[in-house]
């Protein structure tokens, strides 16, 4: 018995994975649809999606980088505190005194970074793949949101240390939307918590950065995720249809999308599977 | 499996996504192995370069030059030649918008899932980003350096040495330029390669991204002491930043 055997051909792996480690065909459906995680992806996908260099995996890297954010943010979030006499100690505090602390923060700051750049480059893979075209349309306004939602979390994030980098950023952000016209003063009080910088300004943006923002970005990217099965999957290439294609086919013309084999496929799979039980 | 769809505009296309393969092992195996080269990178990084730390804020020092994070350089140096409210707010929303409406500008769905759509689309891509590079640098340039008299420099100081109010300089003259540039960029992928609106959106989609990279790298790299234009090598420490 190898060592995969032992570890997928018992009792709690399946009661995981039912049908134990996914060696055929049909296992490697059914892995797919019994999965929540999984279930974000279809059954089967075509072999061109699978070229790296058609989608360099940047949409995957951009939720993965929020992951590894979120993991480093908790553990930063239980010795940070955002007040104005102590946010900046407590940094110190964690580069100098906690286990792991500084490797924590260092790697929150380059995550952050990193999925910036993600995202900026998503977006610009599915622009240049004319991956926004029809049915894909409303997908790609919920990609401009969450890049601004993006840009957001960094944003915040970066005045929480409190040092001078912080409070200068503040300033300069704060002047800029304080110059709105006919309603910049009430958007510099709304970001400010006041009339200056201090401590109603950092519990505004911590309590922003740390729940009000990560939620609103689960939320859209769940939206996103879901739509991405919805329009039909990864981005493949369309091309003219020929005439007698057309001519045969039924009046569809309010452009809803025809069941997709897929669907059939797990409908036959989860029959299949309640044929067995 | 060949699916026909119709849509609006008529517009008849078949989806062909050629041979098909299971998900599990096929695309799991490669996601997981880039989660785990991003992860390794990101520990490495983290081992060996710090995040950054300055001094405590203090209201009494302000330090020099005071910058945003990279990814708001681009826009901090769109500051330093126009308007506040036309920097900070009106061009980085009207950006937002632009984005978002592309689909609904593109309607069509011929090019989908082929990098660049078209032949054309990739000679499109690089002819925008060189026009767009050379307005940008050259814009940029001739700001800094213009001259307009007793040892000021720039269009909207010259401009109110002829008598212009101030808003000729710092809102009309960059709004012309933010409007033309684009516009003549359409205007000559038109007439050059015959674009379609695919391709035209293309070189306004580049035209974006260019800006952004060329501004976001002058502000970053080529901005120094007092935000004047420098060669990167000439940028010393900031003035009132401790690193800790």
């Amino acid at each position: 018995m190898g060592l995969r055997e032992k570890l997928t051909n018992n009792r709690f792996f399946k009661s995981i994975y039912r049908e134990g480690y996914p060696d055929t065909d049909r296992k490697r459906v059914l892995v797919i649809i019994n999965s929540l995680a999984l279930h974000l992806h279809p059954v089967r996908i075509p072999k061109k999606a699978l070229k790296v260099s058609y989608t360099w995996g940047l949409g995957g890297l951009s939720i993965w980088m929020f992951v590894i954010l979120t993991i480093t943010g908790v553990f930063l979030m239980f010795y940070y505190i955002p007040s104005v006499k102590d946010a900046w100690w407590s940094i110190i505090n964690i580069n100098t005194n906690v286990y792991f602390g500084a490797f924590m923060r260092n790697m929150h700051r380059w995550a952050a970074h990193a999925m910036v750049i993600l995202v900026l480059l998503h977006m610009t893979r599915v622009f240049y793949t004319g991956s926004y075209k029809p049915p894909r349309e409303f997908n790609w306004v919920l990609g401009v949101v969450l890049l601004t939602v993006t840009f957001l979390l960094s944003f915040t994030g970066y005045l929480l240390p409190w040092d001078q980098l912080a409070y200068w950023a503040i300033t300069v952000g704060a002047e800029m939307g304080g110059s709105t016209p006919l309603i910049g003063k009430q958007i510099n009080v709304a970001l400010l918590g006041g009339y200056q910088i201090g401590q109603s300004t950092l519990i505004r943006w911590y309590t922003l950065h740390v729940i009000f923002l990560p939620l609103t970005l689960i939320v859209l990217v769940s939206m996103h995720f879901w739509r991405v099965r919805k329009d039909g999957n990864i981005s493949t290439p369309v091309y003219p249809a020929p005439v007698e294609a057309t001519a045969g086919s039924p009046a569809d013309g309010d452009g809803a999308p025809e069941p997709s084999d897929e669907a059939a496929e797990e409908a036959s799979g989860e029959a299949e599977e309640q044929a067995e039980s | 499996m060949a699916r026909v769809m119709q849509h609006e505009e008529e517009e008849k296309v078949i989806e062909d996504p050629g041979e098909r393969v299971h998900v599990w092992p096929h695309l799991v195996s490669i996601e997981l192995v880039g989660a785990l080269i991003y992860l390794l990178a990101l520990s490495l990084m983290s081992i060996f370069i710090r995040a950054p730390l300055v001094d405590l804020a203090n209201p009494e020092v302000t330090p020099n030059p005071a910058k945003a994070p990279w990814y708001f350089l681009g826009l901090q140096e769109l500051l330093l030649h126009m308007h506040p409210a036309l920097a900070g707010v009106i061009v980085p929303g009207a950006v937002l918008i632009l984005l978002a409406a592309i689909p609904y500008i593109d309607r069509t769905r011929a090019g989908t899932g082929i990098w660049f759509s078209t032949p054309k689309g990739l000679p499109i891509t690089k002819f925008s980003a060189v026009y767009t590079a050379v307005w940008v640098v050259g814009l940029v340039l001739l700001d800094e350096y213009l001259p307009a008299g007793e040892g000021a420099h720039g269009i909207s100081p010259l401009l109110e040495l002829y008598g212009f109010p101030p808003a000729v300089g710092d809102i009309f003259v960059p709004l012309v330029f933010m409007t033309f540039i684009p516009w003549s960029l359409a205007v000559i992928v038109k007439r050059r390669w015959n674009a379609n609106t695919r391709e035209i959106i293309i070189a306004l989609y580049t035209f974006f991204l260019a800006s952004f990279v060329v501004l976001t790298i002058i502000g970053t790299a080529f901005r120094g002491h007092s935000m004047q234009l420098m060669w990167p090598w000439e940028i010393g420490a900031p003035e009132g930043l401790m690193e800790r």
